[in-house]
């Protein structure tokens, strides 16, 4: 009880409240602008808490990622530009709104069904993490390695359409990941003479030249070869009801804000799934269990809040897989939980024991955080709203700028500034040759966890090759992983075969009216 | 070129990498096995090896469907930008190797000139030709951006977080 009053009033100071705010104001303002999102702003932000506390600046982040998570529907409300695929459903609705007028309307109801989404989905991680860490505890290395392999083969299909892709994209993470000193002999591994790389690769470097140099590149590809043409918002109406959302309004979608926040924090909880799919699932049940259906997709306030309450679910209950075993389940945690190793901790069931108070103070953090979202949205929304029209000949040099120093702050050092261009350049073919980098990223983070669990492994049952047998947790999570790769794999195979007799139909059709 | 040709290229090239590295690059950077627990070499064989793996097994997928004369889906056979209609939210595509050579080469210069040349001076000529090459054309503008940014990252690197400013200094 102690340890959580301890970590509650930590989360109370005022330099941790002063740094989950500005997280919460930063977070809202870099994703109202269109193509920032949540991973991309926390990879930017990570070299600035280095020189934080653990506990401001994992607030910080957290804060930084809710916000984001909100400013990315602004765009897609106002702009019909969703910088996220989880901001698309909210789109549907929005715009159609913003069109009628009632563009601030529809941000109103994006913010509160934000705020209740994620407010319910850190309800709930707060109130299972603990007990499930305590479970996990039970966990030894054959069950950690086995867990790990299931995490990357379920992460290999995200921002992919092949699996094999994934696969090759984990395979090269885990590689990179490798890179610097080895655990056991504590000599130099893969360095190819490269004194800077004894040490290993810096996430940071690595982190800003995938997620956000590269996602640079791509839009400055669009805006200069393609000519990025400037949008412009709808007027508001100057009439009150068009403009403000009435408690009779947001509570007739109660029930669906609810489902929406269950069905996000059930998608966050799995690894792999992540925001998109919470929101399109939320979507999709709301529209089929509507009285209101026929409205959906004209400007329906109930489509924009089963959308946003669960992608906002998603941020909080993302955590719970990272907490309670120490697997980061999308981009955005994987980022955060780069930023627990760097203040020295490492995410999974023991952080309960050895950093409880810290825990608390997290946990202390996302609830302010969910307060700071409601009181920043609230009163800063018409100033975020001109975020989305920053222009992209001042917004870009500032992004790219940053992102160099971002690279060399972490170690004072221009051979990661090198790093950091060369994954840019990775994550540019990456992304243009679909090929998941998040999977790479996610190898990259979990390589050396893998391995330690590896070696343990092999230690312990001195050279039993039948080890994994004796554990039956560990060898149904092996046989869930092999289960998922030849689902996966049958899955593409039935949907091939089916593209392909649509193509050979498309093609018969085709010569038919030639 | 076609998407096809392109990613057999591309699955042809991480072979020969996969290649390179379990021939020369692992077993020459790797300690030696100590003589207890896993050999160090185990999981970089074992990561190289699912990539080569998949690489094939792809390469063998897209012969298979070109010697037997199927039809391949749009999806996978053509560049989202040729489509008709929605592909999607999907940054697939043709690769612009003018536009990466000309957004990168400043940044490039940039890391190799700081090592010579103050930070100011190098920052602020940094972002003029950056923004000239995404297109700028406003030169007080430009000029405004690269002093205020150059000037702020200053202040926050040097008196902010005390970190060593890179390159020879001047002040």
């Amino acid at each position: 009880m102690e340890m959580i009053i301890a970590g509650l009033l930590d989360s109370l100071s005022p330099a941790s409240l002063m740094f989950v705010f500005l997280g919460v104001a930063i977070g809202v303002l870099i994703g109202a602008i269109p193509g920032i999102n949540g991973p991309m702003a926390i990879a930017l932000f990570i070299p600035v808490t280095y020189y934080m506390s653990a506990l401001t600046a994992i607030g910080f982040l957290v804060g930084l990622n809710k916000g984001a998570f909100f400013g990315g529907a602004v765009s897609a409300v106002l702009l019909r530009t969703p910088g996220t695929p989880e901001a698309a459903a909210t789109s549907w609705d929005g715009y159609p709104l913003t069109q009628q007028g009632k563009g601030e309307k529809a941000l109103r109801m994006a913010l509160y069904s934000s705020v209740t989404g994620d407010f319910v989905s850190t309800v709930v991680l707060i109130a299972i993490a603990s007990p499930l860490a305590a479970v996990a505890l039970f966990m030894g290395p054959a069950e950690i390695f086995a867990l790990i392999s299931l995490a990357l083969t379920v992460i290999a299909g995200i921002g992919t359409s092949s699996i094999s892709r994934g696969l090759m994209a984990a395979g090269f993470g885990i590689f990179i990941g490798l890179v610097g000193t080895e655990p056991v002999t504590a000599l130099t591994r893969l360095t190819f003479d490269v004194y800077q790389l004894g040490s290993g690769l810096s996430l940071i470097p690595v982190a800003i030249g995938l997620l956000a140099f590269s996602e640079i590149l791509l839009q400055l590809e669009k805006f200069t070869v393609k000519g990025g043409g400037k949008q412009t918002i709808h007027e508001s109406s100057t009439k009150l009801e068009d403009r403000m959302l009435t408690f009779k309004e947001f509570f007739a979608s109660s029930k669906t804000l609810l489902r929406g926040s269950m069905i996000g924090i059930g998608v966050g909880a799995m690894p792999g799934l992540g925001a998109p799919v919470a929101s399109f699932m939320s979507y999709d049940q709301a529209m089929k269990r509507s009285k209101n259906r026929e409205e959906f997709g004209k400007g329906s306030l109930e489509g924009i809040g089963a959308s946003e309450s669960a992608n906002s679910a998603v941020v909080a209950s993302s955590m719970i897989p990272l907490f309670v075993l120490g697997i980061p389940g999308n981009l955005a945690v994987a980022m955060l939980m780069g930023a627990f190793m760097i203040h020295g901790m490492q995410p999974g069931p023991l952080m309960f024991q050895e950093n409880a108070q810290l825990m608390y103070g997290i946990y202390g953090s996302l609830l302010i955080a969910s307060l700071f979202l409601l009181v920043i949205g609230r009163l800063g929304l018409r100033y975020f709203c001109k975020a989305v029209n920053i222009p992209a000949m001042i917004l870009y040099p500032i992004v790219v700028f940053t992102c160099i120093m971002g690279a060399y702050l972490g170690r004072s050092s221009m051979f990661d500034v090198g790093v950091m261009l060369a994954f840019a350049f990775i994550g540019y073919f990456m992304r243009k040759f679909d090929y998941s980098y998040v999977a790479f990223l996610i190898g990259f983070i979990l390589a050396p966890e893998w391995e330690r669990a590896l070696q343990q492994v092999v230690i312990i049952s001195e050279y039993d090759t039948y080890m994994f047998f004796q554990r039956p947790v560990a060898m149904g999570l092996m046989a869930l992983t092999l289960f998922v790769i030849v689902r996966t794999c049958k899955l593409n195979i039935q949907s091939g075969r089916k593209k392909q007799v649509e193509a050979a139909a498309a093609k018969a059709g085709q010569h038919k009216a030639d | 070129m076609t998407r096809i040709k392109r990613d057999s290229i591309a699955y042809l090239a991480i072979i020969g990498f996969c290649i390179l590295m379990l021939t020369w690059g692992i077993p020459t950077y790797t300690p030696d096995y100590p003589g207890y627990g896993a050999s160090p070499a185990l999981v970089a064989n074992v990561s190289v090896g699912i990539m080569m793996f998949m690489a094939c097994l792809s390469l063998l997928n897209i012969g298979v469907a070109v010697y037997t004369n199927k039809p391949i889906p749009a999806e996978e056979s053509e560049f989202p930008e040729d489509m008709e209609g929605d592909a999607g939210f999907t940054q697939v595509g043709r690769v612009k190797l003018k536009h990466l050579a000309s957004t990168m080469i400043p940044c490039v210069l940039l890391v190799v000139a700081i090592e010579y040349v103050p930070y100011i001076f190098v920052s602020f000529i940094f972002l003029m030709v950056f923004q000239y090459v995404i297109g700028s054309r406003k030169w007080v503008q430009s000029i405004v951006v690269s002093v205020i940014l150059t000037a702020v990252l200053y202040i926050v690197m040097r008196y902010g977080f005390g970190v060593p400013i890179p390159g020879p200094q001047i002040f």
